[in-house]
């Protein structure tokens, strides 16, 4: 049996983070009754919030939800507290990139990541980048685009090349941004 | 009342999955006496990637094309048509009220943005730029009573507290501008419910689950098409039903269109510069 120990920690970090209050949050559940994904992993939004507020780090970790969020805002729309819940999930997925606690087995996390690095290198996010070096990385994944692949591209659905933008003012703004970010984090302030 | 001068953001789904998109867009606008000047040089608007791995860089990013709108174009109105890239904008727009989140960005950007761009999605131009009574006089070819089921999916109006999106769990405009033009909008359930958005790049499989719980509700409420004004949602609800059909041979298919394809066939726009060939799912039929 799990037991649980409050420590406040977790709290106190996403908190930080994001200027959102997890201790608001008093269980009704909206939340987790109207999130697509919930029914898909293990842990459901309020239960998230919960380990939260009990700074249980490892059990959210552990579980697959954060990384199936598909950031639809729905949990924050609806919460009677108005508590941006999206928001602190955002900001688990933060936590956990930083402290080597990404789930093994959520492909989704490194997409982000792939996507992330594909605009800040071209100034553009490349959609045919992302899936070439998904494939790449992950080749079990090439499976998945074997029948719509082909069918978009002979649609002309798909245009396989990019037109940059402006890539050396996006390296300046992701260098400002994450050196203040960075700054801010040793301070102990918002991340 | 028109012949108005808005800036334009494609955003980078325009330029890669959904070209019909852009060009129907540009072709309706140009139909509807509206100029659209791109933002030059536009960088990505950070998606959804940068709000789960930076937050101050994904406020940054639109905040800094809006800066560019007001001080470089010198424009009091920004067209964002793809759902996910308004979302950012109108996210980016209302954190910087906070005074210290707009120190941060001001940082990042290099200058300062005041505040002076109105952000508006899709329906935004039609309903409230154009007005439904401007729309009305330009169409040339309205649809007969072609039943419609409007997919809002997530980003069009949550949260409201960003968007200001009126209803939020039940929104209308989008069903009050393909009314105006000949279709007959449907009542149904899943209007604002997840597509699964960019889990189709990693967990097809719940994303078939989503998008098959939406079609089928959509059919059931006598949908001949669903109308979209995100390229996610689009590329998902189209894409993905050829997927649903491998597994499910007697699933029936229902056509996904971008509203701009809707209004542009309306208002005379060509079936090139519409788009038609690029659906997964056959259109030729409804918006013959």
């Amino acid at each position: 049996m799990t037991t649980c120990t409050p420590s406040g920690v977790l709290a106190t970090k996403v908190g930080a983070g994001c200027a959102e209050n997890p201790y608001k949050c008093y269980q009704c559940k909206k939340c987790s009754t109207g999130c697509p994904v919930a029914r898909y992993a293990g842990m459901h939004p309020a239960q998230i919030m919960r380990a939260v507020q009990l700074g249980q780090y490892d059990m959210i970790f552990e579980d697959k939800f954060i990384w199936l969020c598909t950031g639809c805002e729905t949990c924050t729309t609806r919460c009677p507290q108005g508590i941006d819940i999206a928001a602190i999930i955002d900001e688990l997925k933060i936590i956990a990139r930083r402290d080597g606690k990404v789930h093994p087995d959520a492909p989704s996390a490194a997409m982000l990541k792939l996507n992330y690095d594909s605009f800040v290198r071209w100034g553009r996010m490349w959609e045919v980048e992302l899936i070439t070096r998904d494939v790449l990385k992950r080749p079990a994944s090439a499976k998945a685009w074997l029948s719509l692949g082909p069918k978009m591209l002979l649609k002309g659905k798909v245009n396989p090349t990019l037109k940059k933008g402006d890539a050396a003012a996006m390296k300046r703004m992701v260098q400002n941004a994450e050196s203040i970010t960075n700054a801010r984090q040793q301070k102990g302030g918002p991340a | 009342m028109s012949a108005k001068t808005l800036a334009y953001y494609p955003g980078c789904s325009l330029h890669g999955t959904s070209g019909e998109f852009d060009s129907s867009f540009k072709a309706s606008a140009r139909a509807l006496d509206l100029t659209l000047q791109e933002i030059p040089d536009w960088e990505c608007c950070g998606n959804t990637a940068a709000h789960s791995i930076n937050r101050l860089l994904s406020v940054a990013l639109p905040v800094n094309e809006l800066a560019k709108v007001e001080q470089d174009m010198k424009l009091d109105a920004l067209a964002v048509p793809c759902a996910a890239c308004f979302s950012r904008f109108k996210t980016g727009a209302h954190e910087i009220e906070d005074e210290g989140v707009a120190a941060d960005v001001s940082a990042v950007v290099g200058r300062a943005y005041n505040g002076g761009v109105a952000v508006q999605n899709l329906v935004d131009v039609y309903h409230d730029t154009v007005g439904l009574e401007e729309l009305a006089a330009k169409v040339t070819r309205p649809f007969e009573g072609l039943k419609v089921a409007c997919y809002y999916g997530c980003l069009l109006t949550r949260p409201p507290k960003v968007t200001l999106a009126e209803d939020p769990e039940y929104p209308t405009h989008m069903d009050a501008v393909v009314k105006t033009i000949g279709c007959q909008p449907l009542d149904w359930n899943y209007k604002t419910d997840c597509c699964g958005a960019s889990l189709a790049l990693t967990e097809q499989g719940i994303v078939d689950d989503l998008v098959g719980r939406i079609i089928t509700d959509a059919r059931a409420c006598g949908a001949e098409a669903i109308a979209v004004a995100c390229p996610l949602c689009q590329v998902n609800l189209d894409g993905r039903q050829t997927e649903i059909l491998r597994k499910q041979s007697d699933w029936k298919s229902v056509p996904v269109i971008f509203l701009s394809q809707l209004v542009g066939r309306a208002i005379g726009v060509d079936d090139k510069a519409l788009g038609l060939k690029k659906h997964l799912v056959d259109v030729t039929a409804v918006m013959a």
